[in-house]
């Protein structure tokens, strides 16, 4: 089955969300993601990229619209809901809890799983981030910004979610760990995880991305296939020129 | 200097500690100060007394002494009552005051000054339903049995003692090694990030109320029993809880139990140095000494 027969896993139709209901910073978005696809959401400072994706997550108030987890709708579900329906959100900053141990961290995000299956999920993801499994009793805090990265990926992937959506992984990480988490994402796109990523840093994101949107003041611009997307001269004009503006506080 | 000093501040300092876990749990995790958490150790202490004497009314026997101890089978159990009870009414505080400011997200200054009109008004209900009147749980004399090195202590005194050392060490496992406290530990870090790993908040803030008043109950018992049941007993431990919840360092339970015991102890002695009429004012050097020089307390980290 070719992705563009696959069902779809996540969707909004005319999501409007933001902090202030008069001020909107979404502004109706149409977005839908296939079962397995890894989309990347691109935009300058401030298009509402973040927003858009806490919106979906249940952190930021949708004001109208819906967002839907296959053919659930999910718009009102409270954020600690939303775990159970199996969209996990994995924010930019402070993604982990820096006063917990690195197994306390796993355990947390487990308490949703039946009992019988926690330990079982948590040795699976030590396996897969055998880092993490060399002193598990660590404080999360004092990891280095790679490896709590991971952690926060590993955190998130503990109730094995359907949709995985991340919030500028790469942030304040060398190009090195970028490239190792970007690689990471990809071999956890290929198990069958649909993941969502909001990226400034284009190229990279491109390079495992299947598709990329592009949003602009908050509406869904432009959207094609991340291989052709990265010489399209629509991309250029609307992002990498912006990419050396200062960035927005909250974005 | 009378070494008796010693276990006097331990007994204060331990109940002390107790309020202070109550402030310190509800200060790093709903983010406010709580200047109400005074009159539920006074609610505690007044439901105990009702529930008591209601008890030994209906059944006189449940007032005879237990074993060496002043008090009879009715307190344990007005006791337990106490707990839910006092519990009961910081979950209703919260419906009708707290929890509609958090919905408002009112600012920690608006929660602070609610807390205060919160503590008046309680105060003022204990005042208006048991007058200003101090009353005793048991007319029973004790007499404190000699323990050695000039140190003097009565069987409440030491039952008190115990208790408060038991209930430490559960909150203490509580916090670490189940999933409740884990999530407390997560909301009392980063409340948006909790929610998105699937803790349900409210949850946390509602057992955080159950906890803290529970112990402010118990720690306001263990006062009304050792000294005296009154009003104003919960506005008269407030500042020594302040205290002792900032020394041990905001969201450390074994912090704010030494703290308390330290505040309790550094009381004891000083009146034995500078007069009883200071007593008072050592909760408050302490809680100005702390804020200067060392403001994230004994357990606590720097920000």
């Amino acid at each position: 089955m070719t992705l563009s027969d696959r069902p779809i896993a996540l969707s909004t139709k005319k999501l409007v969300a933001g902090y202030e209901r008069d001020l909107p910073i979404v502004r109706g978005v149409d977005f839908a993601i296939r079962q397995g696809e890894l989309v990347v959401v691109l935009g300058p400072n401030g298009a509402g990229k973040s927003t858009f994706v806490k919106a979906i997550a249940g952190l930021v108030p949708v004001h109208s619209g819906t967002a839907s987890l296959g053919d659930a709708d999910i718009t009102s579900v409270p954020a600690h809901e939303k775990i159970r329906h199996g969209l996990a959100f994995v924010p930019q900053t402070e993604n982990i809890f820096a006063t917990l141990s690195i197994h306390e961290n796993l355990l947390l995000a487990a308490n949703v799983l039946p009992k019988e299956r926690r330990q079982q999920r948590i040795a699976a993801l030590y396996g897969m981030f055998p880092d993490l499994a060399v002193r598990p009793s660590l404080r999360a805090g004092q990891l280095s910004g790679g490896q709590r990265q991971m952690l926060a990926v590993a955190r998130a992937l503990v109730v094995e979610p359907s949709v995985l959506i991340l919030d500028e992984p790469s942030a304040g990480l060398s190009p090195k760990i970028v490239a190792e988490v970007f690689s990471t994402l990809k071999v956890i796109n290929k198990t069958g995880v649909t993941i969502v990523l909001v990226e400034q840093n284009v190229k990279a994101a491109l390079a495992i991305a299947d598709r990329a949107v592009i949003l602009v003041e908050g509406l869904l611009r432009h959207e094609g296939p991340a291989a052709t997307l990265a010489d399209d001269p629509i991309v250029a004009e609307l992002y990498l020129g912006a990419r050396h503006v200062p960035k927005a506080a909250g974005q | 200097m009378n070494p008796q000093a010693l276990m006097d501040g331990l007994v204060t300092g331990s109940m002390i500690g107790l309020g202070a876990i109550g402030v310190t749990l509800t200060y790093s995790i709903l983010r406010f100060a709580n200047f109400a958490h005074g009159e539920f150790l006074a609610w505690g202490a007044y439901i105990a007394l009702a529930v008591s004497g209601a008890l030994g009314w209906l059944a006189p026997s449940l007032l005879a002494p237990i074993g060496p101890f002043s008090f009879g089978w009715s307190l344990p159990i007005a006791a337990i009552a106490a707990i839910t009870l006092t519990g009961g009414l910081a979950l209703l505080v919260d419906a009708m005051l707290f929890g509609r400011l958090r919905a408002k997200r009112s600012t920690v200054i608006i929660m602070v000054m609610a807390s205060f009109g919160a503590a008046l008004t309680l105060r003022s209900l204990l005042e208006f339903i048991f007058t200003a009147k101090p009353a005793y749980y048991t007319k029973a004399l004790q007499i404190a049995l000699p323990l050695g090195g000039g140190l003097r202590a009565t069987p409440d005194q030491l039952l008190s003692l115990g208790l408060a050392a038991i209930l430490v060490v559960a909150i203490h496992v509580l916090l670490t090694r189940t999933a409740i406290g884990r999530s407390m530990r997560a909301v009392s870090e980063n409340q948006q990030l909790a929610s998105v790993v699937g803790v349900d908040v409210r949850k946390v803030i509602r057992t955080v109320w159950l906890l803290g008043a529970g112990l402010a109950a118990v720690a306001g018992i263990m006062a009304g029993l050792l000294v005296q049941v009154r009003p104003y007993m919960g506005l008269d431990l407030l500042l020594p809880l302040f205290a002792a919840a900032i020394l041990g360092g905001i969201g450390s339970v074994p912090g704010a139990m030494l703290a308390g015991l330290i505040v309790g102890l550094t009381e004891a002695f000083a009146v034995q140095f500078v007069g009883a009429e200071w007593r008072a004012a050592i909760a408050f050097v302490i809680l100005v000494a702390v804020l200067l020089f060392r403001p994230q307390g004994i357990f606590g980290r720097p920000e």
